[in-house]
């Protein structure tokens, strides 16, 4: 690794101004966790890292309001968020899903709005924030804009940020009567990164559905709502047959836009979503999961 | 006073504090004054001809001190070829690049981060040739990867090959016993099946590093190496210096698992220092480890003959040993492996070919298991396929046929202190084979399996070991073998305090340098315990007779009560004295027939291995759950019972890896796919079975150190076998491909239900 600068401003409007929008050679340093492995590979040469560490306050913290809005900073390391017991309390589907990420000393250093602004569709938050209907909150130069996290993530690891704007929080808004689960599926070592990952959100009165928010992860180019599968469900009372139609109707809408890679085959994941949505669904409904047996 | 016995403790490893509080000595850390960093710049492509490098824009930079190819290096070392077997790796490419990844320069600078970056500066133009990367296509391919073999004259069995021309093929080994054809032919049902395995890598957490310093009279080599000894041998030949002006020196490694054996970076870093004149450390990223050694790839076509009585009365095996593009240890491996390949079975007529082939792939070499993985995994697949076809359960099968002690092996070498049948049994009665079993409900099936393996240690090796008795009575042994991970400093001082009467704790473990500590052929193959723990045993009997002597001249009736102090006292005068015990150990062998693979001696001891694993599959999904890991295995007696059984797991964990998870993806070009550990998995903590069991049967290896011998590969052998066995017994799909995922799993359920799955 050839030397370069690194700077550690103790405010956001310095670490603001010490972003250059026209270099891509100068970025914003968090947790590392993804910078380092591209700076590692020759993929990424740094003229200037802007580390956000030395940030405290809002960036750095995490609360929960009194209508159960969850404001999670920026700089939040994964780890905390694991154990944050206002996390258990707001969105326990969170800490479930980071219970199998990456390990626990990525965990300890990798944070929410590194997370975010990779971009990388391989990862197992963002879906997850998607079925919360979460927001980012972002600040550059023109002051602070909001974006569903929905929209962050534009293609590829292409996000909407532009270079001279940091990611400041996430924000979850309040769960009423919601029931989130998010299932990893890794086809490799149990620590991989997932090849497929589905967060479900459903409010729901027993097994009578009124809404469904059903995000695929991991396997696409980018985050996907499963639109069809979740305006079949939304004010269905579901039973075994239902959730088996929503595993299949998610599988071929889901389709053409699931990718090969390393991780298995377009089929082989298309026929995971539609086996892991049925049993998710399964679980979060109490059903039984048994479907058909091949 | 007689100390409490020191073999048989479960003494904790000499060296465990020092490495959990960071203070244990790895070369990884070695920095020498004026020590300058060999960066290398690797070939792109598989197969191709060099046309031209141009260095000038990296020699440009600043701090930059050299850049070398081999016309640099024939300056010094004008046939810069090297290799346990065959003389066929150059220190730098030469015209040729055979293989992706080969290095073709070497940039020096003071400063790691600067070689790195002019690494990138220097351009390579290359004529690209058609690669060969297909184990049994390389076998008839027009495309060569040598032009001519150059076999090194260390194995004797290896020098008729010289010079030869217009082949892949490095090493071909036969074995005739009985009749094979008219078995064939006479028998009342016939199987045959074929199966591959995968290349794979070492992954030792300290990946290959060495450093080289040189004067005009000597060179000394610092390195992470398995085998000092053969080190300071090649750089002598290649040098054509004298061994005692080639120093030789390691501390403990990081891992080796056969990644760090025979010759590395070493002739390299001793190149680059002799041309800068300056100290120079090459170590390898985890990355780099990718191009340099991998596990062969395999295919091995098995065919058997069953008579009424569910009787193997003949079998058949065609063995092609993927070897990359440089031949390494791989013509051993296909030999000393090769004859073992039909099987633990008592069998009348056995014919084996075992062939080792050049390809355009990285180097393949010893690893863990030095080639019987591959093996067991085919003939113990092949084992429960004949035994389901006759609907014979599978633990009496294997007890119909299996090789018992004092009769023959297939080379006709007569089976002693090999308790085969005796591990079988064990491993049944652990799992509890004649119980019902359950099944599962729903879509995940349960199901469980067995697989049982053996090996051969390799021979004729030797092993030269001191021991040194101090003034004080306190006792070091000086011995060549390498402490990686696997406890050999405990089991030498176990050893030395058995005989010497003293703690184990107290003695003290010399590590390898070549001017101080004797020969040793290698750290490999389960070797050590055997050769090296018999070596240190004479030696520190030869220190015992010594002392005795010493006693004796000293008037001292015979078992008089005097400490060892005092002997030296009454005799110098003062503290003062040195007493050397010395000891070779080489033991007895006789070649294979080179027409028929028969031999009486065809090796010092058998080691034997068996798996059993209860594990769930999804049918839903082909995802697999291992519940239950059961390895049971000879060890003779083991001289450390605690660190036997964790060599036992951890090589049934790393199997397990290769089994499950880990496999080095080649495009049609020969490009690595997977060259990172985001893409090459191996397993970690949440991998791993619910339940781990490692046991060992009461045996005795006669000619062994007390009783004992080689573990490190046992808990391998059935690993990938017992996996795949389960797998057919929970969802009643057969795979004859490693890794076993899950989409694969999945596939072979859907293909043998008539309705396969879409290709993409
Ligand atoms: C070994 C390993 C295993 C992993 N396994 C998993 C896994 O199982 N599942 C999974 O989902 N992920 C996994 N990851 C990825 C991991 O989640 C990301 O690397 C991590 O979340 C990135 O966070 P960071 O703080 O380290 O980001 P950094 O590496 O610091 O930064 C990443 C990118 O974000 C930018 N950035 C950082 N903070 C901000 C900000 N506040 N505003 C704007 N831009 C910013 C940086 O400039 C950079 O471009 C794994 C990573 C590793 C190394």
């Amino acid at each position: 690794m050839m030397p370069f600068d690194l700077v550690e401003p103790g405010t956001l409007r310095e670490a603001l101004a010490l972003l250059d929008p026209e270099d891509s050679a100068v970025r914003a340093f968090a947790g590392g966790t993804a910078l380092m492995l591209m700076m590692k590979s020759g993929f990424f040469r740094p003229k200037r890292l802007v580390s956000l560490n030395a940030l405290a306050g809002d960036v750095a913290s995490l609360s929960l309001s009194p209508t159960g809005e969850l404001r999670i900073g920026a700089m939040v390391r994964l780890a905390e968020l694991e154990r944050a017991p206002e996390i258990r309390r707001a969105a326990p589907v969170i800490a479930a899903a980071l219970r199998r990420h990456s390990n626990p000393r990525v965990r300890n250093v990798a944070t929410v709005g590194g997370n975010l602004a990779h971009g990388d569709p391989h990862m197992d938050l963002p879906p997850v924030l998607i079925a919360l209907g979460a927001e980012v909150e972002i600040e550059g130069p023109a002051g602070r804009r909001r974006l569903p996290v929905d929209g962050l993530v534009s293609g590829y690891y292409e996000t909407v940020l532009r270079g001279d704007e940091l990611i400041v929080a996430a924000i979850v808004p309040p769960q009423p009567r919601r029931r989130a689960l998010y299932v990893k599926c890794t086809t490799r070592a149990a620590d991989d990164w997932p090849a497929l990952g589905l967060a479900l959100s459903l409010e729901a009165d027993g097994a009578a559905i009124r809404a469904a928010t059903i995000v695929l992860g991991a396997a696409t180019e980018r985050p996907m709502r499963l639109a069809q599968a979740e305006s079949l469900l939304a004010g269905r009372t579901a039973d075994a047959a239902l959730i088996g139609e929503a595993g299949r109707v998610a599988a071929a809408e889901a389709a053409a836009a699931i990718i090969a890679d390393a991780r298995g085959s377009s089929a082989y994941k298309r026929r995971l979503l539609e086996v892991e949505l049925r049993r998710a669904l399964a679980r979060l409904l109490d059903l039984p999961a048994a479907g058909e047996t091949r | 006073m007689r100390a409490a016995r020191q073999v048989g403790r479960s003494l904790p490893r000499l060296e465990a504090r020092a490495k959990v509080t960071g203070r244990a000595e790895y070369i990884h850390n070695l920095q020498l004054p004026g020590m300058l960093y060999g960066k290398l710049v690797r070939s792109p492509i598989a197969h191709g001809t060099i046309r031209r490098i141009d260095a000038e824009a990296a020699r440009a930079m600043a701090g930059v001190h050299a850049v070398i190819t081999s016309a640099e290096v024939r300056q010094i070392i004008p046939s810069p070829y090297y290799g346990p077997a065959f003389h066929d790796q150059p220190i730098l490419a030469i015209d040729k690049v055979r293989h992706i990844g080969e290095p073709v320069a070497a940039v020096l600078a003071a400063d790691a981060a600067i070689a790195e970056a002019a690494a990138q500066l220097v351009t390579v133009e290359y004529d690209e040739l058609p690669g060969i990367f297909d184990e049994v296509e390389a076998a008839t391919s027009p495309v060569l990867v040598h032009e001519a073999l150059k076999p090194a004259g260390t194995f004797a069995d290896l020098k008729h090959l010289g010079g030869k021309r217009g082949t892949n093929v490095a090493l071909e080994f036969r074995l005739r016993r009985g009749d094979v054809e008219r078995a064939f032919a006479a028998a009342g049902q016939v199987f045959e099946h074929s199966f591959r395995s995968q290349p794979v890598m070492h992954t030792p957490l300290e990946p290959m590093v060495a450093l080289a310093e040189a004067t005009e009279a000597s060179v000394t080599i610092h390195t992470a190496s398995q085998s000092p000894s053969f080190v300071r041998i090649e750089i002598a030949r290649l040098l054509g210096w004298p061994e005692n002006r080639v120093r030789v020196r390691t501390a403990y490694l990081g891992g080796g698992f056969g990644a760090k054996l025979y010759i590395k970076l070493e002739a390299l870093v001793t190149a680059l220092a002799l041309l800068a004149r300056r100290p120079v450390k090459v170590s390898l990223t985890m990355e780099e480890q990718f191009y340099t050694i991998t596990r062969h790839a395999c295919t091995v076509r098995i065919k058997s003959a069953v008579d009424r009585d569910g009787r193997i009365t003949a079998r058949r095996c065609e063995v092609w040993w993927n070897g990359g593009a440089y031949a390494d240890i791989g013509p051993r491996v296909t030999q000393k492996s090769g004859f073992t390949a039909a099987g633990p079975y008592d069998i009348e007529n056995v014919a084996i070919d075992s062939v080792a082939l050049y390809t355009n792939r990285p180097p393949a070499g010893a690893l863990r298991g030095f080639g019987i993985p591959q093996l067991v995994w085919a003939y113990e697949s092949h084992t429960d396929l004949i035994a389901r076809a006759l609907a014979l359960d599978p633990v009496e099968f294997r007890r119909r046929n299996i090789l018992r002690e004092g009769r023959p092996q297939a080379t006709g070498t007569v089976m002693r202190d090999a308790a085969i049948a005796a591990v079988l049994e064990r491993l049944a009665q652990k799992l509890e084979w004649g119980r019902p079993f359950e099944r599962g409900t729903g879509p995940v099936k349960r199901g469980r399996g067995i697989a049982l393996g053996f090996k051969a240690s390799i021979s004729p090796t030797a092993s030269v070991a001191l021991v040194t008795i101090a003034a004080d009575g306190s006792c070091a042994v000086q011995c060549g073998t390498v402490d990686m991970g696997q406890g050999s400093d405990t089991a030498m001082a176990q050893i030395a305090a058995e005989v010497l009467n003293l703690p184990a704790e107290s003695v003290r473990i010399v590590h390898p340098d070549t001017d101080v500590t004797p020969y040793d052929m290698a750290t490999l193959g389960s070797r050590s315990t055997f050769h090296m723990g018999n070596a240190v045993k004479r030696a520190a009997e030869d220190a015992r007779d010594k002392l005795a002597a010493l006693a004796a001249e000293l008037g001292l009736p015979p078992g008089a009560n005097v400490e060892i102090a005092e002997l030296f006292r009454r005799r110098y005068g003062m503290q003062a004295g040195t007493i050397i015990g010395t000891a070779s150990f080489l033991p007895s062998y006789a070649p294979p027939d080179l027409a028929t693979g028969l031999t009486d001696n065809a090796t010092p001891f058998w080691m034997v291995g068996a798996t059993g694993v209860e594990l769930e599959v999804d049918s839903e999904t082909g995802r697999v759950r291992l519940l239950r890991l059961v390895t049971v295995a000879d060890v003779g007696t083991p001289l450390n019972p605690r660190i036997v059984e964790t060599q036992l797991s951890g090589a049934a964990i790393m199997q397990l890896g290769f089994t499950l998870l880990e496999s080095m993806e080649f495009d049609r070009d020969g490009q690595l796919k997977n060259p990172s550990f985001a893409d090459y998995k191996i397993p970690g903590l949440g991998d791993l079975p619910a339940r781990i069991e490692s046991e060992t049967v009461a045996a005795s290896q006669h000619s062994g150190p007390f009783g004992a011998k080689g573990v490190g590969e046992s808990g391998t052998f059935g690993v990938s076998p017992a996996i795949a066995n389960a797998i057919h017994d929970a969802v009643g799909v057969r795979l004859t491909s490693l890794p076993l995922t899950p989409e694969a799993i999945y596939r072979a359920i859907r293909a043998a239900a008539g309705d396969s799955l879409a290709e993409e």
